[in-house]
Order: C-alpha cells, then structure tokens, then sequence
C-alpha cells in the first residue's frame, strides 16, 4: 500500500519532509487528539469493561505488530506467534516469582521492567531459532516450521517442563502487587490501560522507524521479491533472521505485558488459535501496514465483544449459546477470515486509506 | 524386541490411517494447489457424522457410507462455496481461507457435539487382540490398517482407470492441457475436494474407533502436514509411505523415548521431525523441486 496523497498545494522540498511522521499542520492536530483521546478521554470517562476491552485491544495490537512485521513486511508467513508471547509471558512470570531480585530493584519497583527487556530478548532469540529454516525454505513449508515452533514451544517445553518449576503443576499464580512498576503496583485496569497505551506507542514508533530505515527497506524489498533482493545485495538470510528477532520482541513484550492483566498464567493462555488468531487480525486489518494491525484488532475484539453481548439476551431461551460461546466465538470468526479473504482481500487499512484520500484529494481526486 | 517389533506393527498399522488421509490432502494440492490446512477438521467432522448414525443404531459398514455421502456433499459444498472464487488469488490468501475453514469447521463441530470424548458403542472391533506371529495387536488397529489399505487401493484404481480419475491426473499434471482436451478443471477441484473429505472421514472414524473420539482426533488429522512434507507435496506414493514412517516414527518414540522424556514426546515428535526435515531435504522425498527465475 502506498503512501496517502498529500491535499493539494503541499509540496516537499527535501527528504526531511518527504520522511516527517506528520506531515501537514492537520495531520499534527489529528495524532494531538488521537493523544487526548487515548490518554483524557478513555481513562476518565470509561468503565472497567470499556478499559478492559481496550487492552484487550491493546495485547492483540502487541501481538499482531510482530505478525505484521513478519508477514506483511518480510513476506515471511508465520502461525506460531503464540509461541513467543508465551515465552515471553513465562521469563517474565519467572523472572519476577524467582529471580533473586536484589532488595533496592524491589523498592524502587524496577524488577519487572527489566524482566519485559529481558523477556523481550528472550522471545526474539528464541524466534530467531525458529526463523532458521527461512534461510533454505519459505511459504508453505516455513509456515510448517513456524507451526512446529508452536507445538514444540507451548505444547511440550512450556506445558510438560517449564509449567513445572516450582512444582505448582500447570499454572504459575501471580499474587497481586508482584507487578509493580517503580512506585506503582499495577493492580488496576486504569493502570494497565496506562501501560498498554505506553507500550503500544513504543512499540508502533519502533517499527515504523525501522520500516522507514535501510533495514525496513531490506525487509519489504526481501517480501516483494527474495530472488531479487538477493541480486541486489541485500544479505537475505540476515535480515530474514532480523525481522523475527524484531518480531519475536514485540511478541514477548506483549506476552510480558499480558501477565500484568491476569491472576495466574498457565499455557492455555497460549494456544495454536492464538497464533491463528493474530495473523487472522492482519488479515482482516489488512496486510503491509500498522494501521491494519491496529484496525483488525479493534475490529476483532470489538465484534466479539458485541457478538458476546448479543448473545446474553438470547441466553434465556438457548442456554447453550452462552454456554458454548467459545466455539461460536471459533466459528464466527473463521467465517470472518473467509469473507474478508473472499470479498476484501485488502482489508480494513485499505478502505481506511482510500476515505482519506478522498478527502485529502477532494474535490478534484483524479 | 516384542516392544520394538510392537511398536513396529502399531505404527504401520496407525500410518495406513494416516497414509489415507494424506492422500486426500495430496490429491487437492495436486490438482488445485491448495494447501490445506482445514484437513483436521474434515477427519472431525466425517468421524463424528459416523459416530452419530452408528449410535442411532445404523450397522457400521452403513454408518461409514452415510459419513461418505455427507463428506461428498460438505467437500463440494467447500469448494463451490468458498475455495473456488480464490482460483488464481496469492498462496497466502488460500491458505488462510482454509485456516479460516479450519476454525468454523471446528467451533461448529465443537457447538453440536461437544468437546467430551465420545465412544462407538458398541466397540465396532472385539477387543481382544489377535496374536500375528510373535506380536499381539488388538484388532481395532488391524482393521482400520485392513479398510485403509482397501480405501487406498481403491482410490488408485480410481485415478488409473475411471474417466473421473483421469482427468484428475490429466488436470494435476498440466492444468491448460487438460483444459485444452476438454477437461472441466471447475469439476475437477470440486471432485478433488469431494474425495479429500470422504478419505478424511473414513481416517476420522478408524482414529476414532481407536481411543475414543474428541476433538483431539483433528490433531490427529493435523499429523497428515509432517507426512506430506516427508513424501513430497504433490506425491501419491511419497503420501503413502511418509504415512506409514510417521506412524512407525511416533511409535517408536512413544516405545523408547517415552521415559528419557516424559510428557507428550510421542505427538510433538512428528513435528520436530518435520521442523528438521525442512532445513535438509524441504522439497521432501519425492516432491517436484521447482527452480524459481527473477
């Protein structure tokens, strides 16, 4: 997807225009309200659910960034994406419970930022692991990899070793105020909100500065045309290995986020339909831009949410509906990739950049 | 050695099932290109529908014929519905249409019968096994090798001698050829998906007689991906004996490895395999190895 067109009478006169963020005085006062929106408007008008609905949002924005990265601007096709937010939740979950922190870390409450760095790392290098098959295959067969990933990660190491540290059994309880971020015990959805939103602009200003970089370049280059890319002198094999450290990063970053919102973590917070459900996200939002990371999870989260509440009135006289809400849940929204596959192919991102268009170009937009 | 040679037979006998299934799965990429990924959920869904009729009180050859019929009608329900508006879309884009498949398969299939496990009762095969030279195998294992083993000798005379079948090798080997003799290549991807679902029914229910069937069963069905990678995408031969090596494989696993490291090591071992087997040989046994020009 290309860039917007500009309104008429803006002109570029050096590449540091050409490359602003924000480009046009309009565009500066958009973002600024975005801004108030995000940080005024939601956090003192909403309720507990609008806020728990938002992070919701905001864990599937974490996580389908990284798919993003790897699908829509490295044409590297992932299904295992689970996987690095799980490791990412768990070297965070241990690294808080067990790690022998020392007493001023604790204090100042710099145990579990360091553990988000930490499992940040973590997850890229151990996607890194599973991106080595990309250097000799890719389609299909690396779509086979990234699912071995999945289950070798979630289904066995996490579930049959991991989960057993400490002899709990399957699930590792975090007791309310282990999360704690310098003088705030993150025990709140106002404050999750608060760190999601943190977290989330970090993440978006990452990659949209890498994308805008050579590596960026490399990335989408190595998507359109590998072979090619190769010609031109673009190290393959390196930046196909960078593009999954990155997105094994952003996933663990979410996957550490994540626990900060849950009582106890055990690996079914990290199923294969998870990762499915992350590249389902881009899909619907559309492929090869954030926006489209970023508009598939509100749209999915929101139409689940709406259908979930649709659902309650019937409850009465179909108690099964709610009952088994989880496989409507699966059903509807393997309907949605269908259709949005079969009949907009380019997803939401795409209808989002032809309004603006519009109006940018109107009236004359040709 | 009884355990060796055990875990032998268990496992050849497993891999017909799951040579059966993967023929289905190779048959559609052969003749359409789609790389199927809803292939566990079509072994859930022909299982249950055989599950269903055998509890009614239908006699099982019968129950088995009727989750053919509805297998034939859902597959080229599936392709007409869905797959055939993505012909000449990118592989992606198919491919998550077929995951998209997979999950509506599987909520609905979850929604009507449930996540419980779910027993043919009566047990189809006596239970006691039957001692084949010095090996003892209980008879579900033997017949569902049996019928898969007749299934796939069928399905091979089917492709060798009827018009159907041939066409679907005409269409699979070159696809503008066998348009330009005559051949509809519209019927013929709704034939491939038809007997891709009726061969995942049949493999659906011998699983399911095994252990029971839940929805675990589709994990199972989820087995053919290491198996095709192994043969050969586009292999009917490779489709056969990767079945049966990721059979013995897992068996083997499960026999000696089992308690070197406990847990699931028996269904995660397939997929390592493939995970390893990609980085070596990724066009498989006897898969075409395309060479790919700027």
């Amino acid at each position: 997807m290309s860039t917007t067109f500009l309104p008429c009478s803006v002109y570029h006169q050096n590449y540091g225009q050409d490359h602003a963020w924000w480009q046009t005085r309009f565009i500066k006062a958009k973002m600024i309200l975005l801004m108030v929106f995000l940080g005024v408007v939601i956090p003192y008008f909403a309720d507990s659910y609008i806020l728990s609905v938002c992070n919701s949002i905001g864990y599937t924005v974490l996580g389908a960034l990284g798919v993003q990265l790897l699908i829509g601007f490295c044409g590297q096709v992932t299904l295992g994406h689970a996987a690095f937010l799980a490791v990412g939740a768990y070297t965070s979950t241990l690294l808080v419970l067990e790690f022998p922190w020392p007493a001023f870390m604790l204090d100042w409450g710099l145990a579990y930022p360091v553990s988000i760095v930490i499992a940040a790392i973590t997850a890229g290098l151990w996607s890194v692991l599973f991106g080595l098959p990309s250097a000799r295959v890719k389609g299909f067969y690396l779509i086979l990899t990234t699912m071995a990933a999945q289950f070798i990660t979630v289904d066995f190491i996490i579930t049959q070793y991991i989960s057993q540290i400490g002899g709990r059994g399957q699930a590792f309880s975090l007791p309310p105020g282990t999360i704690k971020i310098g003088p705030w015990v993150i025990d709140s959805d106002l404050k999750v909100y608060g760190m999601m939103v943190v977290l989330v602009i970090i993440c978006c200003a990452i990659i949209v500065n890498l994308l805008r970089s050579k590596t960026g370049r490399a990335w989408v280059a190595i998507r359109d045309n590998d072979i090619s890319a190769e010609v031109m002198g673009i190290n393959v094999i390196k930046y196909k290995l960078m593009a999954f450290f990155v997105a094994g990063c952003i996933g663990g970053v979410a996957g550490a986020f994540w626990i900060s919102n849950l009582a106890a973590i055990s690996p079914e917070h990290f199923p294969w339909f998870r990762s499915l459900w992350l590249v389902g996200v881009i899909l619907i939002g559309g492929v090869g831009s954030i926006h489209g990371a970023i508009f598939g999870s509100i749209f999915m989260v929101v139409v689940m949410e709406a259908l979930q509440l649709a659902v309650i009135p019937l409850a009465d006289t179909f108690p099964k509906l709610l009952m088994d809400f989880l496989f409507i849940k699966e059903a509807v929204f393997g309907l949605a990739i269908c259709a949005f596959m079969i009949f907009e192919p380019n997803g939401l991102a795409y209808r989002w950049w032809q309004a603006k268009n519009y109006f940018n170009l109107w009236p004359f937009s040709y | 050695m009884e355990l060796f040679l055990m875990a032998i037979t268990t496992g050849v006998m497993v891999g017909g099932i799951y040579a059966l299934v993967a023929l289905g799965w190779v048959l559609i990429y052969k003749c359409s290109g789609v790389l199927n990924l809803a292939m566990g959920e079509m072994t859930l869904i022909g299982a249950y529908v055989s599950l269903t009729f055998y509890s009614m009180g239908v006699p099982f050859l019968l129950a088995l014929l009727f989750s053919l019929i509805i297998g034939f009608v859902l597959g080229i329900l599936t392709e007409r519905i869905f797959l055939d508006k993505l012909i000449g879309q990118p592989v992606l884009t198919v491919i998550m249409v077929t995951v998209g498949l997979s999950f509506f398969f599987k909520g609905t299939v979850e929604f009507i019968w449930g996540t419980g496990t779910q027993v043919f009762s009566p047990p189809v095969f006596a239970i006691e096994p039957i001692k084949i030279g010095p090996v003892l195998v209980s008879q579900v294992y033997l017949w569902s090798f049996l019928a898969s083993i007749f299934l796939l000798i069928v399905f091979v005379c089917f492709f060798r001698y009827t018009r159907w079948g041939l066409a679907m090798q005409a269409t699979a080997d070159d696809e503008m050829a066998a348009l330009s003799v005559g051949v509809s290549a519209r019927f013929v991807y709704a034939a491939a998906w038809a007997i891709a679902f009726m061969a995942a029914g049949v493999g659906g229910t011998l699983l399911g007689n095994i252990n029971g069937l839940n929805i675990s069963v589709g994990y199972l069905g989820l087995l053919v991906l290491p198996v095709v990678v192994f043969g050969g995408l586009n292999s009917v031969p490779g489709a056969i004996v990767g079945g049966i090596a990721i059979g013995v494989l897992q068996n083997l696993t499960g026999a000696y490895l089992d308690q070197y490291v406990p847990g699931g090591i028996k269904e995660i071992i397939p997929f390592v395999f493939m995970a390893i087997f990609l980085m070596f040989k990724p066009h498989g046994l006897w898969g075409w190895e395309r060479i790919e020009r700027v």
